[in-house]
C-alpha cells in the first residue's frame, strides 16, 4: 500500500506489443504500442471484440498463452518489474493482490467441484492457516455480498446448474473475497440483467473506494463504462485512440467514439435505421 | 397470430413459466424482459415445441402447438438463440447447414434458394462454401437469421439475438431485423434484457419476473414511465 501512495502509479504501461502467429510464418499485431497508466482508480477499456482490450488486460497478469509474441518497454505493478519477476512471483500475485474475473462463467469455473468447494480453496490458499468452518462462513458471506438469494443451498451447487447471472456472480464473489490490490474485470457483467448489473457495479465500486484498489473494467458497453469508471480509453485495432475523462464521453473526439455511442439504440431514441459504423482506414494508424 | 393461454411449465422442482398469458398479433414485434431465470426463454423454446412437459394452451397461425407435428410447425414459427458460436454446426459449411432445412421438407432448388437467402441478410451467395470458423460473431448471427428464414416461417421467436455482439454489429443486425421485418411481413417475439432494444424493436412488450407476468406494456408506456409494477420502474431505471 504504502508504495503505491509513493508512486502514486498502481500500474504502469509502455508501448505493449503482442502478436500471433499466421499462417503465412509472419505476424499478425494483435496489440501495437499501448500506453498507460493506473491509480487507485477505476479505468475503463472499451472497443469492439478483436480491438485487444482482453489482451491488454492478460498481458498484465501473464496469462497469454506461450505462443503469443510479447514486447514491452515498461510493465510494472506496484513498483515490481513484470518483465523480469521470476514465473513463482508473478503466480503468487495472481489471485493475491491481483484479480481477473473472466467473461464466462461456464468456462472459467470448475465443473466438477460445487461452488461452495471452489470458493472456499481460493480463499484457503490465501490464508492456509483458516479453518474450514470459518472458509465455509467467509464463502457464504462472499456470496451474501454479490446478492445471490439462498447462499447456503448455492454453495452445495455445481457449475452447470448455475444460470448464467449466477455464474457471474460467484466468480465476482470467488476473486473478491481475497480482496486483490489490482482487479482487472473483462466483461464482468455481460451476462447479467441490468438490475443485478447495478448491484454487481457497485459493489466493485464499494471496494475499489473502501480498500484503495485499482479496477481495469474492460467492456464493450461504452455508456455502462462511462457510468461506472473515472477514466476511459478507447481502443481500435489493437490502438488506443482516444483517452477521455468519463464524464466528457459524450464530448469524444475521434470518429470511431463518436460512431460506438450513435450506433446504441435507446429507449427514447428515433425507430429509423440506427447509424452504423463505417470504420475508415486511416483509424488503423491514428495515434494515439 | 400467437395466442398463449395460461401456460406453465414444471421443471423437476421449480416452476420455469407460471400461468402464463399473452397474445401477438400478425405482423407485431413483441418483446419478454425480465431477469434471467424468468422463464422468457423456456417460453419461446415452449412455443416451437422444444419442452414436452407443460400445460396451458399455445396456438400458432392456428396450429396448436401440442398436437401439430414438429415438421409443419418449423415451417410456421422458427427461433433464432443468443449464441451464434454455438447454434450453427462447426463441421457444416454456411450453405449446407441453410439448405438442410428445406431438403429435409423436401423444398424445390434448395441450393438456389440459399444463395438467395444470403444475399437477403447482406453476406452474398459466396459465404455458402465457408465454414462457421471462418465467419465473425456478427456473420453468423446473420447465418442462424438465413437459416431461420429458410422454411419461410410467419413468425420469428429470437432470443437475445444480440446480446453477444459488439454495440456497432448489434445496430447492424437490428437494422436487419426490421427490414426483413418489413419485406417479409414477419411476426416477432424477442427475448432481451436490454430495455433499449426492446424499445427501438417491439410495439408491446411483457415485463417479466420469477416465472410470472409482471405487466405488458406498449412501447408509448415505456416511453412515457407510465409503469404501474415497482419492477418494471427498477427495470427502468437501471437502463
Amino acid at each position: 500500500m504504502t508504495s503505491k501512495q509513493e508512486t502514486g502509479k498502481l500500474v504502469e504501461i509502455e508501448n505493449l506489443r503482442v502478436a500471433f502467429r499466421n499462417d503465412e510464418g509472419g505476424w499478425n499485431d494483435a496489440v501495437r504500442g499501448v500506453s498507460f497508466s493506473l491509480g487507485r482508480e477505476k479505468l475503463g477499456i472499451v472497443g469492439e471484440s478483436g480491438s485487444g482490450k482482453s489482451l491488454t488486460g492478460r498481458s498484465l497478469l501473464g496469462v497469454l498463452p506461450s505462443y503469443a509474441k510479447i514486447s514491452v518497454d515498461k510493465l510494472s505493478f506496484d513498483g515490481i518489474d513484470l518483465r523480469t519477476a521470476s514465473p513463482k512471483l508473478r503466480r503468487s500475485l495472481r489471485g493475491g493482490r491481483m484479480g481477473m474475473i473472466l467473461q464466462d462463467p461456464k468456462y472459467s469455473l470448475n465443473p466438477v467441484m460445487t461452488v461452495g468447494q471452489q470458493i472456499v480453496e481460493a480463499i484457503r490458499i490465501g490464508n492456509r492457516k483458516l479453518g474450514a468452518t470459518d472458509a465455509r462462513r467467509q464463502a457464504i458471506a462472499a456470496l451474501e455480498a454479490v446478492h445471490i438469494r439462498e447462499p447456503e443451498r448455492v454453495m452445495g451447487l455445481y457449475p452447470h446448474e448455475l444460470s448464467g447471472g449466477m455464474g457471474q456472480r460467484v466468480m465476482i464473489a470467488m476473486m473478491v473475497v481475497r480482496e486483490p490490490d489490482l482487479l482487472i474485470a473483462d466483461e464482468p457483467t455481460s451476462a447479467l440483467d441490468v438490475t443485478v448489473r447495478t448491484q454487481v457495479l457497485s459493489i466493485m465500486d464499494e471496494l475499489v473506494t473502501r480498500r484503495g484498489m485499482g479496477l481495469i473494467f474492460i467492456s464493450h458497453d461504452l455508456n455502462l463504462v462511462s457510468r461506472f469508471c473515472d477514466r476511459v480509453i478507447v481502443m481500435y485495432a489493437g490502438r488506443i485512440v482516444e483517452t477521455l475523462d468519463a464524464k466528457n464521453l459524450h464530448a469524444a473526439k475521434h470518429p470511431y467514439t463518436q460512431g460506438l455511442l450513435a450506433c446504441l439504440p435507446s429507449i427514447d431514441g428515433s425507430l429509423e435505421p440506427l447509424p452504423t459504423l463505417n470504420r475508415d482506414a486511416s483509424w488503423l494508424e491514428a495515434a494515439r | 397470430m400467437i395466442e398463449v393461454e395460461n401456460l406453465t411449465v414444471k421443471f423437476s422442482s421449480s416452476t420455469a413459466v407460471d400461468n402464463v398469458s399473452f397474445t401477438v398479433a400478425e405482423g407485431e414485434s413483441f418483446g419478454l424482459v425480465g431477469e434471467s431465470g424468468s422463464g422468457k426463454s423456456t417460453i419461446l423454446r415452449t412455443m416451437v415445441g422444444l419442452n414436452r412437459h407443460w400445460t396451458g394452451n399455445i396456438r400458432i397461425a392456428g396450429l396448436d402447438v401440442r398436437t401439430t407435428r414438429q415438421r409443419d410447425l418449423a415451417r410456421t414459427v422458427q427461433m433464432v438463440f443468443q449464441d451464434p458460436y454455438g447454434s450453427l454446426h462447426p463441421r457444416y459449411t454456411i450453405g449446407q447447414q441453410i439448405a438442410e432445412p428445406m431438403v429435409i421438407n423436401g423444398i424445390a432448388d434448395p441450393l438456389g434458394r440459399t444463395a438467395e437467402l444470403l444475399d437477403l441478410i447482406g453476406l452474398g451467395a459466396k459465404f455458402q462454401f465457408r465454414f462457421p470458423h471462418e465467419l465473425s460473431g456478427g456473420q453468423r448471427q446473420r447465418v442462424a437469421i438465413a437459416r431461420a428464414l429458410s422454411l419461410s416461417p410467419r413468425i420469428l421467436l429470437l432470443d437475445e439475438p444480440t446480446s453477444a455482439l459488439d454495440v456497432s454489429i448489434q445496430a447492424e443486425i437490428l437494422n436487419l431485423l426490421n427490414r426483413l421485418r418489413k419485406e417479409l411481413g414477419l411476426t416477432f417475439v424477442i427475448v432481451s434484457h436490454d430495455l433499449a432494444v426492446i424499445s427501438y424493436m417491439c410495439e408491446r412488450l411483457m415485463v417479466m419476473r420469477n416465472a410470472r407476468t409482471v405487466e405488458t406494456l406498449t412501447r408509448e408506456q415505456l416511453r412515457a414511465r407510465d409503469v404501474r409494477d415497482e419492477y418494471s420502474r427498477e427495470l427502468l431505471a437501471a437502463s
